[in-house]
């Protein structure tokens, strides 16, 4: 009986460091793995495709953020660093200065800095960008397309269910790897540096 | 009495609010197609009817996957550059015969030997008109984009948008001068070019009329550089030039007028020797929106042959008055 009594208490003492050993184990593989997720590939995240979008404003008005966590990147390699900016100007602008009646961007998110004559360099502020893609769209029209759509990684909360998703009418919008999160269109745009 | 007035006005604004309901979310264009932010391109792309002095007369489908350059010879047939190929239409459109060629030809003319002269993606060709390789060399840059040539008896005048110039050779490809750097002293401001279109062409007088799209501009050289004369206005309006880089291609007609082709507002049309506007030739309702590279040759019927490779095909025009003896 006191044989049995003890190998009983072995048995519980067994039974709970081995618990206690998988449990550790488990937690430690947990860990790893969100470890894994964030880090590695195994995340995806939202972006849209700027050779599908037709810039149609809905990425400024659907995002559950305010402003959109869609912004314009500047692909500044094919850029022509033009005068008369399509993607900076109201179609008809008489004179070609930083004006506010001049532009075409309703925030006035676009900067002109002059570089050379003719050359001007436009960059983007991000705060005051909306993602309406107005600039986009006079970019394409009249210019080489370096103004893009892009979904910004660090504003988007990559909810489950994008609300800009559902709506576009392009379907433009898919999850790519967190490792490449970007779909810019065009040469130049492995030399964008932005995260 | 007054309770039941109540009761059946109540039920009365119900059925109203009920009613506005269901013809909001039923009967109603949705908002969400409507673009708070919308560009606004299809009004800039609205013309006046009136303007248009010449009729489509004919297309053609070519047999290349990419089409970038067209040129007639003297016998009017119609040469068509693109993608590992060359082909050569009679002027009513049929197929004579076609070429393979290595890579891509962006731009073609014919010398008055008859040779056909093509840019190539990096390099100029010579081909008889049996197509066979005469000639061939590379430009000095890596860097060039051959857009567009031009051939008299002594000279090939080649466009290069990557270096921003134009080179002139002899017909053995020895370079001879650069036309368009920049010498303040001379007058030449050099040639602005954004985007990979950038034309050039001989007129009547053997003069060289280079594009300068960034600027708006047409620029006239003599063979040794030299600036004869320059025109072109910048509008969105018919009649100038719009968007950042136009005209992106044109054609000189025997009276010395420029048949020229924009992008962004797709249009043709032709503007005076004196470079004033004349008329329409395509308005942008006769193209696909954001159609580009509408090169333009024409022929000794001065009839227009452009080509547009949104559709691969070419496309004539001719002046209204003459349709009749087409």
């Amino acid at each position: 009986m006191e044989g049995q009594g003890e190998e009983k208490r072995i048995n519980r003492r067994k039974f709970f460091r081995t618990g206690a050993q998988a449990g550790v184990l488990v937690s430690l593989g947990g860990i790893t793995a969100l470890v894994a997720r964030k880090t590695g590939s195994g995340e995806f995240v939202w972006q849209l495709d700027p050779t599908k979008c037709t810039q149609c404003g809905r990425c400024a008005t659907s995002c559950v953020k305010n402003p959109s966590a869609v912004k314009c990147v500047h692909v500044y390699a094919m850029c022509g660093y033009c005068d008369l900016c399509g993607g900076y100007f109201l179609p008809e602008t008489k004179t070609l200065n930083t004006g506010a009646e001049n532009q075409l961007c309703p925030t006035k998110a676009i900067k002109r800095t002059f570089i050379e004559d003719p050359f001007f360099q436009y960059s983007i502020d991000e705060e005051l960008c909306i993602g309406c893609g107005k600039c986009v769209k006079g970019c394409d029209a009249f210019g080489n397309g370096s103004l893009q759509l892009q979904v910004r990684q660090n504003i988007c909360d990559n909810c489950n269910e994008c609300s800009i998703a559902r709506v576009c009418p392009s379907d433009a919008y898919s999850r790519v790897p967190a490792d490449k999160p970007y779909l810019l269109n065009g040469f130049g745009k492995e030399k964008l540096d932005i995260t | 009495m007054k309770q039941r007035l109540i009761i059946i006005a109540s039920v009365i604004l119900l059925l109203t609010v009920i009613g506005y309901m269901v013809y909001d979310l039923f009967f109603t264009e949705n908002d969400r197609n409507n673009n708070p932010y919308d560009y606004g391109l299809s009004e800039l792309r609205k013309s006046d009817s009136t303007l248009i002095a010449y009729s489509e007369v004919q297309q053609f489908s070519t047999g290349l996957s990419d089409i970038y350059g067209i040129t007639t010879d003297p016998m009017d047939r119609i040469y068509v550059a693109g993608a590992n190929g060359l082909e050569i239409y009679s002027a009513e459109g049929n197929l004579v015969s076609k070429f393979p060629v290595q890579d891509t030809a962006y731009c073609i003319t014919i010398a008055p030997d008859g040779m056909i002269v093509l840019g190539m993606e990096d390099h100029i060709e010579i081909m008889n008109p049996e197509g066979m390789i005469i000639s061939r060399w590379k430009p000095e840059s890596e860097n060039s984009v051959l857009t567009g040539v031009a051939a008299d008896e002594t000279n090939v005048y080649v466009a290069d948008a990557g270096e921003k110039i134009v080179y002139r050779y002899d017909l053995d490809g020895n370079l001879l001068n650069r036309i368009g750097e920049k010498d303040s002293l001379a007058g030449i401001p050099r040639f602005v070019i954004p985007s990979p279109y950038f034309d050039l062409g001989l007129g009547r007088d053997n003069e060289l009329w280079v594009v300068n799209s960034g600027r708006h501009l047409f620029e006239a050289f003599r063979p040794d550089g030299s600036l004869i004369s320059t025109w072109g206005k910048t509008s969105m309006g018919v009649e100038g030039f719009c968007g950042c880089c136009n005209p992106s291609n044109f054609a000189i007609l025997s009276d010395g007028s420029f048949v020229t082709s924009e992008k962004g507002i797709e249009r043709v049309k032709i503007y005076l020797p004196s470079g004033e506007f004349k008329s329409l030739v395509a308005a942008p309702d006769q193209f696909e929106e954001g159609t580009r590279g509408l090169d333009l040759a024409v022929d000794s019927k001065d009839r227009i042959l452009l080509l547009d490779p949104w559709r691969n095909q070419v496309r004539i025009f001719v002046y209204i008055g003459d349709e009749d003896n087409e």
